[in-house]
């Protein structure tokens, strides 16, 4: 009777088993298959306006810095650097090709700046460290040939020095800043192009004097008020 | 690997070519540097004459540059200490809006509905007829004046003596009772003396920056500048507590978001935390402060002639303390949204004795149905913890305008007020009869309309003659279709002073075409009790002229001449000359128009040659006078009072109808309703019109793209905006937001004129909506 009473316990332990995990797995296999993204940061991120920001632990650094004439960058060759206006710059000097991603490679010179010796000149800074797949849209200039020829129509890059419209007042964004939303990379330090350096890197908070005048917008019609007659 | 040598060589060659060229182009004209600014290098025949700024409440010196007659540039003022040379994109360009094509040049009279171009003159004898027969008709009380918070000090100065001291009616408010008047009664409840203690000086000593639902980066931009160099400097702290993500909350050091109205608990849990934790500075609290309650449920002001009278009443620390116990951190958290462990946090940066703390407000505080109690509540917490009226510690309520404290608060152009003390005190009318050299019973005692309630009196019928001088309030009041309607009414005669055409002068019957800033001259007063004079720095254009000129003309023809014995070139001086009479002594003294002339600025009370920078500390201000540090001689018993104030919830708030919280406010790009920087290129082409911004997550759940119109709906009204997402702020989910300047767009005409009933001040920043696709 015991040997019976035994075995049936033991069976119906296994079956109560089976039920728990049948239930279970049932319970899982009816969870959705879209799994909600959760944000990773606790304050919400607004990507243009948080960019402006970025670097300014170093805004001091860069006020106070000496200029080093004889090493300066021009607007000329940083535009060289680029196929039009806006695009991303391709890779002007030799690079060893392996299988490295940016933050091993590029980034140890671009994120912060500095001068090398083997170029004589100071590393241009990223607006974007982030991203760190550098050669995604920056790729080396292999060589200087055309497979065929074009005309490509080269839209001039805006000039520098009549951005402001009174003497006096700062000068507006002529261009776009979607992913180069951090003004003092460019426009900061010693590999900034000496037209575009700005000479007050401590202000931070740029887009408080300088506004985009080139903004992506809806066309709603010219503002002009009318006196209306009633 | 050749191919790569070649480019190499390429590179070298190119390097050393432009590093000729480097040496032929040392400057180009579009970068100024700041040691040339001083000294003037490279700026042509420019004549640099110095002024504060036309827009916001920091007050900023400027330099503007005059050639022929034409202003032509503008710059910061390096000697003022507000700004230092610094000015934001609206100052900068802020004198190209006199050039505008549509700029009010002459009189415009409405004759068989169509507006007549009239000699000035004619106009302002028509407005003077008007008034003077709607008087006799109707009483004095059927003429109202509605000034402004840009109004300069003699333009606020003689619209008050006309009404109140020539005409003998209360019915003078002013726009700044729509920014201001929370702080005021803030002030005045808590402090028995209006305005800031401290000064912007604050910002060089203090640790933390605490901010309450204020986007100073684009609102107070040269304050936050000034914030920022003290965050690189000297590691100073920046914490943003706020209902949106905004670009000072990117910049600050830590962000604590939180559910609109609940900053009152919030503000509460902070004190709890700090008696509860033993930071009380009891000295400072036995020695300086009493405690008080009010009446609570007092309602919103929703319906016409709301009239409301708040009783306090004397309690004791104990009282005070059982009163806390509702708002422990985690009580609040549950209907804030804000962490316990971010509640203990702003409290342990309270209740560090060792770290000086600043708190800054502006709107989102004083628009707000409780605004008056908010004010209380900030007060609270810098008694508890003694950190008042010492350089670095204090709480410091910032203006939206450039003169609502210099003209508005000081001169006093609400109904109630009168340039020294109120209506309804008998010895401050008999010290206004005096100056002004008119009977005393002249002046009535009992106040009679706020902003809010002037206009529903307009639309009643009960208001039949208004003149709106600097202030386009048909953009700018709540629930503006109402008003509108109101304003357009035959019953009512509507004179609109302005320097553009604005919706407000689009109802007008007669325009008058004003002087702008720099054409006039003038004087501010800023937030940290600066007053700061201009003189008239070009020719206005046409007929225009002085706000203060036309109430003087008007008041000529009415037959009170003798109470206005102004000349014409000298107004400005002459009438702030009499107006300095009212604020004589060590409490309010103002500084002569001699030091006004020469400095870019001087702080009041001005005392014996010198500037007053903190009140109520016996080191700084020779006022104080009870022998002890100091003294609140505001208060009849010099004590500062913290004031028990609960939790009350919004007049309307988020349901199923209506899911979700709007809330208005402002952009860096535009002045208030837009009429002065929608007219200057640049501003216009950074920021072209209104936008609705959304949370991301209700934007996808509505599935609405970005720039896509959608219609935002409330009991009200409704307006159509395109959708922004993701772009200059960003509000909490279940909350909208939408910028005001736009008369295009006008969501005013959704906007709840529900009103903190102790300021009459209206909330801006909650009601509820509903959105659809347009």
């Amino acid at each position: 009777m015991k040997k019976r009473l035994g075995i049936i316990s033991l069976f119906i332990m296994l079956f109560i088993a089976f039920i728990t995990v049948w239930n279970f797995s049932y319970e899982q296999g009816r969870e959705e298959a879209y799994i909600p993204l959760k944000g990773s940061s606790l304050t919400p991120i607004i990507p243009s306006e948080t960019g402006v920001f970025r670097r300014a632990e170093f805004a001091l650094d860069y006020a106070n810095m000496p200029f080093d004439k004889e090493h300066e960058r021009s607007l000329e060759t940083y535009y060289d650097n680029r196929a039009f206006h806006g695009a991303p710059p391709s890779i002007p000097h030799p690079i060893v090709e392996t299988q490295n991603i940016g933050g091993n490679s590029c980034l140890k010179c671009h994120e912060n700046g500095g001068f090398v010796e083997k170029y004589n000149a100071y590393t241009p800074v990223v607006p974007h460290p982030e991203l760190v797949n550098c050669k995604q849209c920056h790729v080396a200039q292999q060589n200087n040939t055309l497979f065929k020829s074009g005309d490509y129509l080269k839209v001039n890059a805006p000039s520098v020095g009549d951005n402001n419209v009174l003497i006096t007042s700062p000068p507006v964004i002529p261009h776009q800043i979607q992913m180069h939303e951090n003004c003092l990379s460019c426009h900061a330090g010693p590999s900034a192009p000496k037209e575009i350096r700005v000479t007050h890197p401590e202000r931070i908070n740029c887009r408080q004097c300088h506004v985009l005048n080139n903004k992506e917008i809806k066309d709603i019609g010219v503002f002009i008020k009318e006196i209306k007659n009633e | 690997m050749s191919a790569t040598l070649t480019s190499r060589r390429i590179f070298i060659k190119k390097m050393a070519a432009t590093a000729a060229m480097t040496a032929a182009m040392t400057m180009f004209p579009g970068i100024i540097f700041a040691s040339e600014q001083l000294a003037g290098i490279s700026e042509g025949n420019l004549d640099w004459k110095k002024g504060p700024c036309r827009f916001c409440g920091v007050g900023c010196g400027i330099l503007v540059g005059v050639e022929n007659g034409k202003a032509v540039a503008v710059k910061g003022d390096p000697n003022s200490s507000v700004n230092k040379g610094l000015l934001c994109v609206k100052g900068y360009h802020q004198t190209m809006c006199i050039q505008a094509s549509d700029r009010l040049t002459h009189a415009l009279v409405k004759k068989n509905g169509k507006y007549v171009k009239t000699p000035i003159n004619e106009a302002l004898d028509l407005v003077a007829r008007k008034m003077k027969s709607t008087i006799e008709k109707h009483g004095k009380d059927s003429v109202a004046m509605y000034t402004s918070g840009q109004s300069t000090i003699p333009e606020g100065y003689v619209a008050s003596k006309l009404m109140k001291g020539a005409i003998g009616t209360n019915n003078l408010d002013c726009n700044a009772r729509l920014c201001m008047a929370s702080a005021v009664t803030g002030f005045l409840t808590s402090f028995g003396a209006d305005e800031p203690m401290g000064c912007y000086e604050d910002i060089d000593h203090a640790d933390y920056f605490i901010t309450w639902g204020n986007n100073m980066a684009e609102m107070h931009p040269v304050l936050f500048s000034r914030m920022l160099e003290q965050k690189n400097n000297r590691g100073a702290k920046i914490i943003d507590f706020a209902t949106r993500t905004t670009r000072s909350s990117t910049a600050s050091n830590r962000s604590i978001l939180f559910e609109p109205q609940t900053d009152l608990a919030v503000a509460n849990a902070i004190c709890y935390e700090i008696i509860n934790n033993g930071w009380v500075n009891t000295k400072f609290v036995e020695d300086h402060t009493t405690f008080s309650k009010g009446l609570t449920k007092m309602g919103y002001g929703l319906e016409d002639n709301y009239s409301f009278t708040d009783k306090p009443t004397k309690i004791n620390f104990a009282e005070y303390k059982k009163f806390l116990e509702d708002y422990t951190p985690e009580k609040v958290e549950k209907y804030s949204k804000v962490s316990a462990k971010d509640i203990k946090y702003l409290a342990s940066i309270y209740g560090n004795p060792n770290k000086k703390v600043v708190s800054y407000w502006c709107m989102g505080m004083n628009q707000h149905t409780r605004g008056t109690w908010m004010n209380n509540l900030v007060y609270n917490i810098h008694l508890l913890t003694g950190k008042i009226s010492q350089p670095g510690n204090g709480p410091f309520s910032l203006t939206g305008q450039p003169s609502a404290c210099g003209t508005a608060r000081e001169v006093g152009t609400f109904t109630h007020k009168l340039p020294h003390g109120v209506v309804t005190n008998r010895k401050d009318r008999e010290m206004a009869a005096r100056i002004w050299k008119v009977p005393v019973e002249r002046i009535p005692a009992k106040p009679t309309y706020h902003a809010t309630e002037m206009f529903r009196a307009v639309d009643r019928g009960d208001i039949k003659f208004i003149w709106t001088q600097v202030t386009n309030p048909l953009v700018s009041l709540p629930k503006t279709k109402r008003y509108t309607a109101g304003m357009k009414k035959d019953s009512c005669f509507v004179v609109v002073s302005d320097v553009f055409p604005t919706p407000t002068s689009d109802v007008a019957d007669v325009i008058l075409p004003a002087s702008w800033h720099i054409e006039k001259s003038g004087l501010y007063g800023n937030s940290e009790r600066r007053t700061q004079y201009w003189d008239k720095m070009v020719e206005g254009p046409g007929d225009t002229t002085p706000d203060a000129w036309m109430t003087i003309e008007v008041a000529k023809r009415m037959g009170y001449g003798d109470l206005f014995p102004y000349s014409k070139e000298n107004h400005a001086e002459e009438i702030y000359n009499e107006y300095r009479q009212f604020h004589e002594g060590a409490k309010h003294g103002m500084a002569p128009l001699e030091v006004l002339k020469k400095e870019s600025g001087v702080i009041w009370p001005y005392v014996n040659g010198k500037s007053t920078q903190w009140r109520f500390n016996s080191k700084y201000d020779p006022a104080c006078d009870n022998g002890k540090d100091f003294h609140f001689y505001g208060k009849p018993d010099g004590k500062a009072v913290i004031w028990q104030r609960p939790y009350e919830p919004a007049a309307e708030f988020p349901d199923k109808e209506y899911p979700f919280w709007l809330n208005t406010g402002r952009v860096i790009e535009h002045w208030h309703t837009g009429s002065m920087t929608r007219r200057i290129p640049v501003l216009h082409k950074a920021m072209p019109h209104a936008y609705v911004e959304f949370h991301p997550d209700d934007a996808k759940a509505l599935s609405i793209r970005d720039g896509e119109n959608v219609k935002v709906i409330s009991r009200r009204g409704e307006c159509v905006l395109p959708a922004s997402i993701n772009k200059r702020g960003l509000p909490t989910k279940g909350q909208v937001f939408v910028p005001f300047f736009d008369e295009n767009m006008m969501i005013n005409d959704v906007t709840l004129d529900a009103f903190c009933p102790i300021s009459k001040e209206p909330d801006y920043k909650k009601c509820a909506v509903k959105i659809q696709k347009a």
